[in-house]
């Protein structure tokens, strides 16, 4: 795992996602505004709506909607994604909002509101955690900073399903610290070459191209030296090797770039400003994480209804200990879903400060899902560390979904609840990072002195390495 | 500025809001409180600050405070159409400079004379108008307070009601003109009105670790008092109620406590900000800075919680469909109650060894915060609550 704020960056307060950009719906309030449309009559929108209607009667499957889950993704299923998306695109109903020129159809957000409303019980297209990344972070950055030539080349393509794009962000050098990055891309004749290494990049294995930010110089100071560049996941000197993590799930990838050949036309804004082009990623990626929150968030009826379940599972249901655990958690998911009901109508009360108190619907998650989780397992007790080995193991993808053995699929799916619990406290900025957000953004304390912003890069590495210890 | 317990406010609650809290620093800030814990100590109301006290009572009831929870038809009235959502947002606003009085107990007896109807409509408008104050003597009716002695009533020959017993914890006990009762009679839980001036009752005051308020307990020896003393109908019925009375305490109390915990931690935000050591402000070191947001987080819950329970609560009427008010005040006093004490001890930390005088602030908030967690029943007793909606099989 990459560091946990051992370094961090005030600057930006960057809350880096580390790849779990699954979510496909966002919070209103934290959603910027989209591009320019094209100046083309708008059509009725109840019209629009019946239209919608019959098509997705026509040629949609009914199911539950399915869009970026977590876990191992099925090739086949990705291929059927792209085959629907490219339906969907061809009958205009990808990129309702976005840009006529690059594709889209240039509507208004009540068009794409009326569009997921009328699909509401209707399986969309399964690309998979790259798929809430493309279209909900990759093409909505490049929307704002790519050249007109670029977008041209990808958004049609990025539409029918044809391109997926992950993030090639952090590295195994640079996970809070994104400025800090060191993968380099070098000018060689009329195009880069690019060396290094980059990681959690979601479902990068069957991707198609990597959004990568790489140092172009060395000279100035971090934030001034960066540069975007789109890499196609197959070219030449690119490898990607997936993850195993600790769940046996293998969504992440790492990739190394060894003398990878780059154009110009590569580029995705301008030459050494890419950290322009990251505020801009961070703050799609952050309206993310305010709705992956929202999710996590229990339903309202009852008191904590799986842990009731478990509880009963384990024979514990009756243990005033066990019963005092359960409100516990209970009064805690009533005021975790209060908050963000709360965070809510402060972002739209004050849009300036949103991005600032996204930190706290993170950090809510970061804190209290582990707590969560071990609260089940305590219930749980001893069936939440073994259990019948028909209901799957916890070592491996493969059981994630299965949930045929009720009483030991409960263990298990606690016992995998439980190490996939700190996913919030790490991936998409830290707690460390959201404390560092809310308390110098909210609270106005004073930033910590910076030993890296004001030098070269390459001087910030070599004093780096000077820091001793006390005893020394 | 203003607490914000609300995140957004209509213009109505916001004059509200606006005038309560002006008020407070004009005749109450936190110096005038001092001055009143220091008489609490042993003179009785009457002395200098008993003359401020009664004033600041008048104008207090002049804003409203009273008469929140209650008809205009009994000279009250809410800004918002809720007028627990009015309450609490004014509670939060009392609790960030710890303002003495049994808010939450008398706005309980407000609404509970209102529904009587015209029946204790003279005594309702005095309380409302603040010629009178009201608190309310519940001892430890269903657990509440463990403790705090129970009041037994019996049936007298004449169709009235003999009162015995003894309790303790009750607001403002022996700073109260009306009390409300709940006490065990011969058909099950029943309530009564009374005067604290009729024959048998005997208040006194209690020490406290929370100097800015003024609990006591109350002996009743053969209080006598007529059939029509009796409020609503005894046995299940009040039972409901009671729940629901204890629903509008906890979020009300809840409400003091996040305006105790939003000053406090401004305090401590402000010290860290301003304090420096090792050549920097204190606030900038992490240790410090993420202990801060933690305690903002919990801040930002707790206020979400609390207004949650307070809109639900008072938005609906009483009965079954009151069950999700209930439950969400149950919620909202257990979290408040305990972080309420973690965040007085995480800004202790922060204020470091000024936190430890008299003269700093910080004593009286954690005082109030403590006393706060345990006021019309503790964490354990909502949680206990809420635990009585799981099945059991």
């Amino acid at each position: 795992m990459r560091d946990i704020a051992a370094e961090h960056d005030s600057d930006v307060a960057a809350e880096h996602d580390d790849g779990d950009n699954a979510a496909p719906e966002r919070d209103d309030g934290a959603e910027p505004e989209r591009e320019v449309r094209a100046p083309v009559p708008a059509p009725d929108l109840d019209e629009y709506r019946a239209r919608a209607r019959g098509w997705i009667e026509a040629n949609l499957e009914r199911g539950p909607a399915s869009g970026g889950r977590r876990g191992d993704i099925d090739p086949a299923a990705i291929a059927a994604g792209r085959a629907l998306q490219r339906r969907l695109y061809e009958a205009g109903y990808a990129g309702i909002t976005w840009p006529r020129e690059y594709g889209g159809q240039g509507l208004g957000p009540e068009y794409e509101r009326a569009f997921q409303q009328e699909a509401r019980g209707y399986r969309l297209p399964e690309l998979g955690i790259a798929g809430g990344t493309t279209f909900g972070v990759c093409a909505m950055t490049m929307l704002a900073h790519a050249s007109a030539d670029f977008l041209r080349r990808h958004i049609p393509r990025i539409l029918a399903g044809e391109e997926l794009f992950v993030q090639f962000f952090s590295e195994p050098e640079a996970g809070s610290d994104l400025a800090g990055v060191r993968t380099r891309a070098a000018r060689s004749g009329d195009g880069w070459v690019l060396n290094g290494s980059k990681i959690w990049s979601s479902g990068a294995y069957y991707a198609d191209w990597g959004m990568c930010l790489a140092r172009t110089d060395w000279d100035v100071p971090k934030h001034r030296g960066l540069t975007w560049f789109a890499v196609p996941v197959t070219a030449p000197g690119v490898t990607v090797e997936r993850i195993r993590q600790i769940t046996g799930d293998a969504e992440f990838c790492q990739e190394f770039f060894d003398d990878v050949v780059l154009g110009d036309g590569d580029v995705i804004g301008q030459v050494d400003d890419g950290w322009t082009v990251a505020q801009t990623m961070l703050m799609f990626e952050r309206g993310g994480g305010l709705s992956h929150g929202t999710r996590t968030t229990r339903a309202s009826t009852g008191v904590a209804p799986d842990l009731v379940e478990l509880a009963r599972t384990a024979g514990r249901l009756a243990d005033p200990l066990t019963r005092d655990l359960i409100v516990r958690a209970h009064v805690d998911d009533v005021a975790r879903r209060a908050l963000l009901a709360r965070l809510g109508a402060r972002m739209r009360a004050d849009p300036a400060q949103a991005l600032h108190l996204a930190s706290y619907a993170k950090l809510v998650s970061g804190v209290h899902d582990p707590i969560r989780a071990d609260t089940a397992m305590r219930i749980g007790g001893a069936d939440a560390v073994n259990w019948d080995a028909a209901s799957g193991d916890a070592a491996s993808g493969d059981a994630v979904d299965r949930e045929e053995q009720p009483g030991g699929a409960v263990g298990r799916r606690t016992a995998v609840g439980f190490l996939n619990s700190r996913f919030m406290s790490i991936a998409g900025g830290t707690n460390e990072m959201q404390r560092n957000s809310i308390g110098e953004r909210v609270l106005g304390l004073p930033r910590e002195p910076s030993f890296d912003s004001g030098k070269p890069f390459r001087e910030v590495l070599r004093d780096a390495r000077g820091w001793t210890s006390a005893r020394e | 500025m203003s607490v914000g317990l609300l995140a957004a406010v209509t213009p109505e609650q916001e004059l509200l809001l606006e005038s309560s809290s002006r008020f407070i620093e004009r005749m109450m800030p936190l110096p005038s409180v001092r001055e009143l814990a220091a008489d609490a100590g042993g003179l009785a109301a009457g002395a200098g600050a008993g003359g401020l006290e009664a004033r600041y009572h008048e104008a207090a009831c002049s804003l409203g405070w009273f008469g929140m929870l209650v008809g205009e038809e009994h000279g009250g009235g809410t800004v918002s159409g809720n007028g627990l959502l009015d309450a609490a947002a004014v509670a939060a606003e009392r609790g960030a400079v710890l303002q003495p009085g049994p808010f939450a107990a008398a706005n309980v007896v407000a609404q509970l004379l209102a529904a009587e109807g015209p029946k204790h409509r003279e005594a309702l408008a005095r309380l409302v108008a603040g010629r009178a104050r009201a608190t309310w003597a519940v001892g430890d009716v269903a657990g509440l307070t463990p403790g705090a002695g129970e009041i037994v009533a019996g049936e007298d020959d004449g169709g009235g009601f003999r009162l015995d017993g003894d309790v303790r914890h009750v607001p403002d006990a022996a700073d109260c003109d009306l009390l409300v009762v709940t006490a065990h009679g011969p058909r099950g839980l029943t309530q009564f009105l009374v005067a604290a001036d009729t024959p048998g009752i005997q208040a006194r005051r209690m020490a406290s670790l929370d100097i800015t308020r003024r609990p006591g307990a109350v002996r009743f020896d053969a209080v006598r008092v007529g059939a029509d003393a009796v409020l609503g109908a005894p046995g299940d019925a009040t039972a409901a109620r009671f729940e629901w009375q204890v629903g509008i305490a906890a979020v009300l109390t809840a409400a003091e406590s996040v305006g105790a915990m939003h000053r406090e931690l401004e305090a401590a935000v402000e010290h860290a900000r301003t304090r420096i050591a090792f050549g920097r402000p204190i606030g900038s070191f992490q240790a410090v800075k993420h202990l801060l947001a933690d305690l903002s987080l919990s801040l930002e819950m707790a206020k979400g919680v609390v207004s949650a329970a307070a809109e639900a609560l008072g938005s609906r009427s009483l009965g079954s469909a009151a069950r999700d008010g209930v439950d969400l005040a149950h919620a909202a006093k257990a979290f408040v109650a305990e972080h309420g004490i973690e965040l007085a001890h995480g800004c202790f930390q922060v204020f470091g060894g000024v936190g430890y005088t008299w003269e700093h602030d910080h004593h009286l908030f954690m005082r109030r915060l403590a006393a706060d967690a345990v006021a019309f029943g503790s964490a354990q007793w909502h949680r206990a609550r809420l635990g009585e909606r799981i099945g059991v099989g």
